[in-house]
């Protein structure tokens, strides 16, 4: 009997033991991190197969951090990591002072956390910092099991660790129950996204297979097994290894076992203990795992003695796991199966004993424990003070999602209290539910709870109502009504002179995102107006501010606006509340890098304002926007170098989030630019895992760069797939996102025809022209500084359909440069010129012009550091002959040629040829008729023709195909 | 455990399978190869009960992208992830289906464990499909969208009003692929839902697609509490499973 307390042996598993082992630790490049996420049915032995691995992957050297999820759906914000750090600290031997009082630095982190500007985005570099201290270089190993059952705050932190944005080397390996991803469970699109990615596995455990289901059961049973029985544990267990498990064990111990379900076994075990042993179940199965030895002893009310052989009997029968921290039962169907055999009375007596118990003693998850234990217990006046604490305890952990559901549940519970003796205001409880429902985005739940909250007595003044509907309305992206609501809230009879600028204030920047620009800069006087005569209102100067700067600029007198806007700033700066000047300064950053166009200047102001805000205490949230904002101007200005150095600094506050994605986006532009195809890889990666979490409607910026980049790569299919994408999924109003699409579209097709191996879709460029058509529309009636930007990329759009037509029509490429060089925007301008020297060339005509093009398009791209771009300029040149006046020093950033050099030395029997002979005799090998050798040399075919009889001379062959045989035998590459 | 569900064709629908479409243009490609597959399974081939709901939705989908390039919606973010996450809930039942998983939807099993004969009519068949993907997959496949775009379903959005020119499409492609069956279809669904009154038009997909916009704002209330979600889960799917089991019974027979 004893010998069932170990574990059997993990049978059929060694691959994906060593799978899993390589890619959580052998195969993570340093730096790097990783994930596997391993789904499959309940008893198929996740939680094992976590065990072992963990197990192994800590011999390799790792750290590793182990944590389950729990299933009372009002858990507290980040539990696993938190219980994971609790199980580490324990599990330390005494040698290890030093890493015990860094782990318990971690966990004090959660203790005294507390509510701020960003907070959650500061606690998650908080955490990830304390982490890295723990891991003391090593490689960070997360374990978690029951990730069904993870809260978003936890999930959040995962996906922003895995983006790379915490600077670990972290992997994570975590369990899920197949069954409860069915349905419309958070994790289900999480994974579906996560897949995609190199860096992350999902692999489904399946049940054993008939050879490794007879191994199991003939290693419990301790014989080879009788083939009617091993046929019997094969068809009724279908390989589950809990269920083979528990049948061996039927047929060794000689019982005649009728169950093949686990709820069957589970329950015939349950049903084979002795009383006390029964009794200890059910307290196990109404706790809250893990059900510490105190606690369970004050639950179940047996002597010392009796409860130790009780629980001793319960894990012999291996329905119950003891550890350090607990008891846990073996699998948690047990408790959903024992929950249909008590009594309701019996259950609430337990949960009662429960809550009496950690009353008395504070303990992990103290307050959610009470409030579940008391609620159960059929307490709602004890259990809400209890519900009240969690939640506060959660918005303290910046877990809206959480505190919203503790909120609610008071609220039950307050309502199940009668008379007065709750001591728990129903206003605030009401007030406490929409608001934290508004934080965690359940935008209608909040409205909803706003509408009740107006119903009862003691609500919040009529204005202060409509205020708030607003707010609400305007964070679920509904402008029009939000604007509405402002209205309202101005002609309520209560409003006080601070919320009437408030109230006034506000809808001028819905109206801006409603396009409604000559509103938007009345309504904004008005506020500025109403705030000249009261008190305090800075923060709305500055809103009101920058909605008349952006009204004006749109409205075409952009210096009126400016003027407001830097007015603004020094208002803020002499109030000195530090959020209104950080604000001051991006609105005016934006501004300027934005509809105006100003672009050296923008990013001057930007870079002043990060440092200001830095002085004044706000560099996470504020600093990093204004360094992202500067860093995507210095793109655009050509001074990459530049922005490299500050995107890295604004990398360096570890931001989350939105500004996570936007800095992740202008360092992966960079590189793309560079032609660094491994640092952008990592990058769009790193994006596309934060927005796994939600926020798909950032998905277009990281499709066009995804565009952008296979086109280096050649991989014209997988630009055409993005661009695609990216149409399917762009509003028809986003004419710029549109525009730029159109662009990538019609250049992967017009490379596709170049590159004369990959056929051009010509239903993608029907569809790509009539978007481009359409923009064109729609961009007349646009804003200027909009129409602006579109202009560009039509004109570049006009210019690549040329190039589909035939050659390409330098005048239409001479366009584009010109568009550009007016935008100062020197990447599209120089690839633009490298267009129009080609087009020049293809005709033969001014070949001159085309040289100097060819030399203007190579110093910018060179000044840049676009290699790739500068590749394709020198392929060009070399081919027509062009001298780029290259400096030697430069040489050493020229990349691998995409086409075999033909100045390369030739063998023997090619020695007598010319330069350009080989140039030519290359083509032929390709297979090139003469037509198309004279397109791509730019000399005419006749000239080919009388270049190709010299080689068949000098080579002393009749035919193309000995002539290039020649050419293949002398090391053509 | 024994022989492989697909027969002939394991191999090619596992490989398929393999794959995940992250974009409606890969959800028409998808969809377009398993058609393909679908009318070589014999013993049916070209007559297979699965093929005639794939070739409905192959168009009914293909005229959605259309749609989306030609910028028919007002939120073709929120339609595109719509549409393949709705896509996904076809295939996920598949590779259950090819798993011989318990956890196969039983409003989709009905049709699949025809595929192997005996031989249903195309348009019971097809209309067994349309149920279980509306009925049952389609107020998932919202609230997952709702929740990846951080937005909610609220009546007359944007949303709502995409979601609802979907009914078009199917009013559109309807009677082109099954000329003169709609009134049968009025026919049927009266008989099934007798005690609805707010029916009206007679058309089984607008109807069926107004519940699962409301069906999927009840799942959307209890997203976070999976006891809920899983009782809802399984009433949807007992109910999709009632329907489509009497669609395809000789009752549903007099469709044709």
């Amino acid at each position: 009997m004893a010998s069932d307390v170990d574990s059997p042996p993990l049978v059929g598993r060694a691959d994906r033991v060593a799978t899993l082992r390589s890619a959580l630790l052998d195969d993570v490049p340093p730096g790097h991190t990783a994930a596997v996420f391993l789904t499959g049915e309940s008893g198929v032995g996740k939680s094992r197969l976590l065990r072992e691995v963990g197990d192994g992957l800590r011999a390799g050297g790792a750290l590793v951090l182990t944590g389950s999820c729990l299933d009372i759906g009002d858990a507290s914000p980040l539990h696993p990591l938190r219980q994971a750090l609790r199980r580490f600290d324990a599990e330390l031997a005494a040698t290890q002072a030093r890493t015990s009082s860094t782990v318990r630095g971690l966990l004090q982190v959660f203790t005294e956390e507390s509510a701020g500007p960003d907070g959650a985005g500061a606690l998650l570099e908080r955490v990830s910092r304390g982490l890295s201290l723990i891991a003391e270089g090593r490689p960070l190993v997360l374990v978690l099991d029951d990730l069904q059952w993870v809260d978003r705050s936890t999930r959040q932190l995962l996906l922003y660790l895995l983006a790379g944005l915490g600077d670990l080397q972290l992997s994570v390996l975590a369990a899920v129950r197949t069954e409860s991803l069915q349905g419309a469970h958070p994790l289900r699109r999480v994974l579906t996204e996560l897949r995609r990615l190199r860096s992350v596995r999902v692999l489904d455990l399946a049940p054993l297979d008939r050879a490794d289901t007879d191994r199991l059961a003939t290693a419990i049973v301790g014989r080879p097994l009788a083939p009617e029985a091993a046929e019997l544990i094969w068809r009724r267990s279908g390989g589950n290894p809990f269920v083979v498990e528990e049948l061996a064990r039927d047929v060794r111990d000689g019982r005649a076992g009728l169950s093949d379900t686990l709820r069957e076994i589970f329950l015939a075990r349950v049903e084979a203990l002795p009383e006390p042993a029964h009794a200890v179940m059910h307290a196990v199965a109404a706790g809250v795992e893990p059900v510490e030895h105190w606690l369970l002893a004050r639950a179940v009310r047996l002597p010392e003695e009796e409860l130790i052989e009780a629980v001793r009997a319960a894990v012999a029968h291996r329905l119950l796991e003891s550890a350090d921290d607990g008891y846990r039962l073996r699998h948690r169907l047990v408790a959903e199966v024992l929950a249909d055999e008590l009594l309701p009375a019996e259950r609430a007596a337990l949960h009662r004993r429960y809550a009496e118990a950690l009353t008395a003693a504070p303990a992990e998850l103290h307050q959610a424990r009470l409030a579940h234990h008391w609620r159960l217990a059929g307490e709602p006046a004890r259990a809400l003070p209890a519900a009240v604490a969690a939640a506060r305890e959660a918005e303290r952990l910046h877990g809206f999602a959480e505190a919203h559901r503790h909120w609610s549940t008071a609220r039950e519970l307050a309502a199940a209290v009668t008379g007065p003796a709750s001591g728990v205001d129903g206003v605030e409880l009401l007030e406490r539910a929409a608001e934290t429902a508004h934080q965690c985005g359940e935008h209608a739940r909040a409205l909803e709870l706003l509408e009740e909250l107006a119903r009862v007595s003691g609500a919040p003044a009529t204005c202060a109502l409509h205020i708030r509907r607003a707010r609400y309305l305007a964070a679920a992206g509904r402008s029009a009504p939000a604007e509405a609501e402002y209205r309202l809230a101005l002609a309520a009879a209560d409003c006080t002179a601070r919320e009437r600028v408030t109230a006034a204030a506000h809808p001028a920047e819905l109206l801006l995102h409603l396009g409604r620009y000559a509103d938007a800069g009345e309504q904004a006087r008005e506020a500025l107006e109403l705030a000249a005569g009261a008190e305090g209102c800075t923060s709305e100067v500055v809103l009101a501010s920058a909605a008349l700067g952006f009204s004006q600029a749109y409205l075409e007198d952009p210096d009126g606006g400016l003027a407001v806007v830097r007015e603004a700033l020094e208002t803020a700066e002499s109030a000195g509340r530090p959020e209104d000047v950080a604000c001051a300064y991006l609105h005016l950053a934006e501004l300027l890098t934005g509809p105006l166009n100003i672009l050296e200047e923008g990013v001057v102001v930007a870079r002043r304002g990060a440092e200001r805000v830095a002085e004044l205490g706000l560099g996470r949230t504020y600093e990093t926007r204004l360094l992202a904002i500067a860093t995507n101007g210095l793109f655009r200005v050509g001074q990459w170098a530049e922005a490299e150095k500050v995107v890295a600094a604004a990398l360096r506050h570890r931001p989350s989030g939105a500004d996570a994605v936007e800095l992740l986006l202008a360092r992966c532009r960079l590189s793309v630019g560079y032609g660094d195809i491994e640092a952008s890889d990592r990058d769009l990666d790193a994006v596309a895992t934060m927005l796994a979490g939600g926020g798909a409607r950032h998905v277009l910026p990281m499709l066009i760069l995804r565009a952008g980049l296979a086109m280096w790569e050649g991989r014209h299919d997988l630009a055409r797939q993005a661009v695609q994408r990216g149409l399917t999924e762009s509003r028809s109003d986003d004419v710029i996102v549109l525009a730029t699409l159109a662009w990538h579209g019609l250049r992967a097709e017009a490379e596709a025809h170049a590159s004369r191996t990959v056929a051009v879709d010509e239903r993608a460029v029907r569809r790509l022209r009539e978007v481009a058509a359409r923009v064109a529309g729609k961009g007349e009636q646009a804003a200027r500084p909009v129409r602006y930007v579109v202009d560009g990329f039509l004109a570049l759009c006009d210019a690549e359909v040329s190039r589909l037509d035939g050659r390409g029509d330098p005048e239409l490429w001479g366009r584009s440069v010109a568009e550009w060089d007016r935008r100062q925007h020197p990447y599209p301008a120089a690839y633009s010129r490298l267009r129009q020297a080609e087009a020049l060339l293809a005709r033969r005509s001014r070949v001159a012009t085309a040289g100097k093009l060819l030399r203007q398009a190579y110093g910018m791209a060179q000044a840049l550091g676009a290699e790739p771009l500068s590749s394709e300029i020198r392929t060009l040149a070399g081919r027509a002959r062009v001298t780029l006046e290259e400096r030697p020093t430069e040489r050493r950033h020229v990349a691998p040629r995409p086409r075999p050099a033909p100045a390369q030395p030739a063998g023997d029997e090619l020695a007598t040829l010319t330069a350009r002979e080989r140039e030519v005799l290359a083509a032929v090998a390709e297979g090139l008729t003469n037509r198309e050798i004279g397109q791509r040399l730019f000399i005419s075919e006749r000239t080919i023709g009388v270049h190709v009889s010299h080689i068949f001379d000098k080579l002393q062959v009749r035919t193309r195909v000995q002539a290039s045989a020649i050419f293949l035998r002398n090391g053509s590459d | 455990m024994g022989e492989p569900v697909w027969g002939p064709i394991q191999q090619d629908i596992v490989g398929l399978l393999a794959d995940h479409p992250a974009d409606v243009p890969a959800v028409v490609d998808h969809l377009t190869k398993l058609q393909d597959m679908l009318v070589r399974l014999p013993p049916l081939e070209r007559s297979c009960p699965l093929a005639d709901f794939n070739q409905l939705y192959l168009v009914i989908t293909s005229t959605v992208l259309d749609g989306l390039y030609d910028d028919r919606f007002a939120d073709p973010v929120f339609l595109a992830r719509l549409d393949v996450e709705f896509a996904a809930r076809y295939f996920d039942a598949l590779r259950y289906w090819t798993e011989s998983s318990p956890n196969t939807p039983r409003a989709w099993s009905c049709l699949f464990k025809r595929m192997r004969g005996p031989d249903a009519r195309p348009l019971p068949s097809a209309a067994a499909g349309v149920n279980a993907h509306i009925n049952f997959d389609l107020p998932f496949a919202l609230v997952t969208t709702f929740d990846s775009l951080e937005s909610e379903p609220v009546d007359d959005s944007d949303q709502h009003r995409d979601y609802l020119e979907i009914n078009s499409i199917f009013a559109e492609r309807i009677p082109e692929l099954r000329r003169g069956y709609l009134d049968n279809w009025q026919l049927m669904i009266d008989m099934l839902n007798g005690d609805i009154d707010d029916w009206y038009q007679g058309e089984l997909v607008e109807y069926t697609r107004n519940v699962a916009w409301r069906n999927a704002q009840k799942i959307w209330r209890c997203r976070h509490d999976p006891h809920a979600r899983e009782c809802e889960r399984t009433r949807l799917d007992d109910n999709a499973a009632a329907l489509g089991r009497l669609l395809l019974s000789p009752l549903g027979a007099f469709l044709q």
